[in-house]
């Protein structure tokens, strides 16, 4: 299992890589380069425009671009060709290269470093996306096993009526419906952000928090809840369903003993993409509940241009994706005894 | 899988001497289609949606009297015309139900009598004179600009939805041919490779750096080229048990050739699968569009599309909910109707399924 978990985290990685390398070439085949933001500055002279080419090395070939952004500058020759001008007049400001978590400096949030400003921006997200998860399993797995024991009767077609109805419009639409009837008319919930300026008590953040991540959650919710319900109607069919039951057993130990432990597997399969749908999610949802986290930090850096912090969210995104798909494999080695992994070929 | 059987109609063993007709497939399929009554109705709405998009140009000129890009400064964010006199009445209300004394409940009579009245006025107004759904932060008409929309998002959900299918068809048949060869495994690393970076960033890059991808057909283009993979994999799960057919190994025993045996033995197996998925990307599309658009990577301005309609209420969306009410309905409506028919179709592309 190890060896099985070990090959596909390379493989992963592998894939990773490629998709910086696919990036960073669409970025430098940019209509203007990186470098473009300033167009829309109209003190920038041209000899500003040339000190900033030089300063953050993006007179360089490309290849040496990417080289030196993957792995660090600090140790390539000191010359033009190989370093940026910032690192060749202080050897302290060398980047250190995205294998070594230096993303480099932000252009729009004025020369702080990238790492920086998405570390600030990070509990937001994963604050979020958490507390989604939560409410999308506590709501959506009793959902599904409630609409699985009740099939072909009335709550099994409600479930399914409501979640068609629910997936008909864009989720973060149904966020902003929903901030304006509770937020805007009701003044329930607040319009926006993470908490009152002045005011961080847990209680207020928490109702901050509770929209957001009901509506972060309705995917998921439906999500699991179908995918709970096929697979435990699949296993009610079993031979050793009936069985339990003719031995006797009540029908609660029946459901949970029998039925639910053979019928979680897939949902714990649904769980893998779950880093990546909360990160694609987080740019929609905190664009619409103004939430400051990763994922409008990522709207703000394609706005500004700001390619350093665009490229770094890609990475950061890529990077917690494929960890949770490994957490994935890994938890299955654990739920599933009769799972191995290096024999299964 | 169990034996399936068509059964005869029932008259047909009761009276010998009438002519017996065989139900082809696609008849069954259309007969079960004729008789399934939500899936008629959605596909009326449906085609009311296109034809009211269609017909834009038209209605714009003839119904509503305005076009779609008639700014007009002097009367940003107004609110519906009947509603000029019962939306302050209604903020009053809303501001009540946020105070400590409770709603005022006894507004209620007055915003109907008022609404009611400006309906009246509206409706005998005539074109140019009332905006339905109030207007955008330029002063243009929303309901105008809603149909217009229409038209660019449910040519992004067509494209989008053909070109993820061709991709994903011809995808799938050659990983499920040559499975567990060279050109399925290459296959089956791009998918990977769309599957491990975060797709939607990767878009938003696509669409921010290059114009192309903001125009209708860029969007859709890009939204379609990695849109294909879901369809590829289903595909290449279900060719596995067909593949070691007999009749494929009868046409490769003749001399087929590889795409014959691809396209006329394998594909007719599949294609109800494929009519399916097709539908639901349509609806998926249009959604994805809708993001899109909503953060400011999609469609841009001066054309409307139901997405970009609502990146103009960003700062106002709680006083002109009409922003953002007026597009998702639009969606609503437009992607029920495809749910619906694509679940129908499911149904009746099986036709000798039982309903469960």
């Amino acid at each position: 299992m190890t060896r099985y978990i070990v090959h596909r985290a390379i493989q992963n990685f592998f894939l990773l890589w490629l998709g910086t390398l696919i990036a960073f070439t669409i970025y430098q085949m940019a209509p203007g380069g990186p470098i473009q933001f300033l167009d829309d500055d109209p003190t920038a002279t041209a000899a500003d425009i040339n000190r900033l080419t030089r300063s953050y090395g993006l007179d360089r070939s490309i290849s040496v671009q990417y080289f030196t952004w993957l792995t660090g500058e600090d140790w390539t020759p000191n010359n033009p060709t190989w370093r940026s001008g910032r690192c060749i007049s202080n050897p302290n400001k060398c980047g250190r290269g995205i294998i070594r978590l230096d993303f480099g400096r932000s252009f729009f949030f004025k020369g702080e470093s990238v790492i920086d400003v998405i570390v600030e921006r990070m509990p937001a997200t994963f604050t979020l996306a958490f507390a989604s998860l939560i409410i999308s399993v506590l709501g959506g797995v009793p959902l599904g096993i409630y609409a699985a024991l009740n099939r072909g009767r009335l709550p099994d077609h409600i479930v399914r009526v409501s979640t068609v109805l629910v997936n008909t419009v864009p989720h973060w639409w149904l966020g902003l419906l929903l901030l304006i009837v509770l937020g805007g008319f009701l003044g329930l919930v607040p319009l926006s952000g993470m908490q009152t300026i002045g005011d961080g008590s847990l209680l207020d953040r928490l109702h901050h928090l509770i929209l957001p991540a009901t509506v972060g959650a309705i995917g998921g919710w439906i999500g699991f809840s179908r995918i709970l319900r096929f697979e435990m109607l699949e296993v009610l069919n079993q031979d050793y369903v009936r069985t339990a039951r003719a031995k006797g057993l009540a029908e609660r130990t029946v459901v949970w003993r029998h039925v639910l432990r053979n019928a979680i597997m897939p949902f714990v399969t649904g769980l893998s993409g779950i880093f990546l749908l909360a990160l694609s999610g987080s740019v929609l949802f905190e664009t619409v509940f103004s939430w400051p986290g990763m994922g409008r930090l990522f709207i703000t850096s394609v706005n500004a241009r700001d390619f350093p912090v665009m490229m770094a969210l890609f990475v950061i995104g890529g990077f917690l994706g494929i960890l949770g798909l490994l957490m994935v494999d890994i938890l299955y080695g654990f739920i599933d005894p009769r799972v191995k992994y290096d024999t299964a070929k | 899988m169990t034996e399936r059987t068509l059964a005869l109609p029932q008259q047909l063993s009761q009276d010998p001497g009438k002519e017996i007709k065989e139900l082809t497939y696609w008849g069954a399929v259309r007969a079960k289609l004729l008789r399934d009554k939500i899936t008629m109705a959605a596909l009326a709405l449906g085609l009311f949606m296109v034809a009211i998009t269609l017909a834009a140009p038209w209605i714009a000129d003839n119904v509503l009297g305005f076009d779609p890009t008639d700014t007009n400064l002097r009367m940003r964010n107004d609110p519906p015309t009947w509603a000029e006199e019962s939306w302050p009445k209604f903020e009053n209300f809303t501001r009540t139900c946020q105070g400590d004394s409770g709603c005022a409940w006894s507004l209620w009579p007055e915003i109907f009598a008022d609404s009611a009245a400006g309906l009246r006025a509206c409706w005998g107004g005539g074109p140019g004179n009332c905006h339905w759904l109030g207007t955008d932060n330029a002063g243009r008409d929303v309901l105008t600009r809603g149909i217009y929309g229409g038209r660019i998002s449910l040519r992004i959900g067509a494209f989008v939805a053909a070109i993820a299918m061709s991709l994903g068809v011809v995808m799938g048949l050659l990983s499920g041919y040559y499975a567990a060869t060279m050109i399925d495994h290459v296959i089956n690393a791009v998918i990977m490779l769309l599957g491990s970076i975060p797709l939607l960033f990767f878009l938003i890059i696509l669409a921010a750096v290059f114009p192309f991808f903001r125009t209708p057909f860029g969007l859709s283009f890009m939204l379609g080229i990695f849109g294909w993979t879901g369809i590829s994999r289903l595909l290449r799960g279900q060719l596995f048990s067909i593949r070691e057919r007999e009749y494929i190994l009868a046409s490769r025993a003749v001399g087929a050739s590889i795409w014959r045996i691809m396209f006329r033995h394998m594909l007719p197996n599949v294609s109800s699968i494929i009519i399916v998925i097709a539908i639901f990307d349509i609806a998926g599309a249009i959604i994805a569009e809708a993001g899109l658009s909503y953060l400011g990577v999609g469609i841009g301005p001066p054309n409307a599309s139901w997405g970009n309609m609502m990146q103009g209420s960003l700062g106002s969306f709680t006083s002109a909910p009409w922003l953002v009410l007026t597009p998702g309905i639009f969606i609503f409506l437009t992607t029920l109707s495809i749910y619906l028919v694509g679940d129908g179709l499911r149904d009746a592309l099986d036709p000798w399924l039982k309903n469960e």
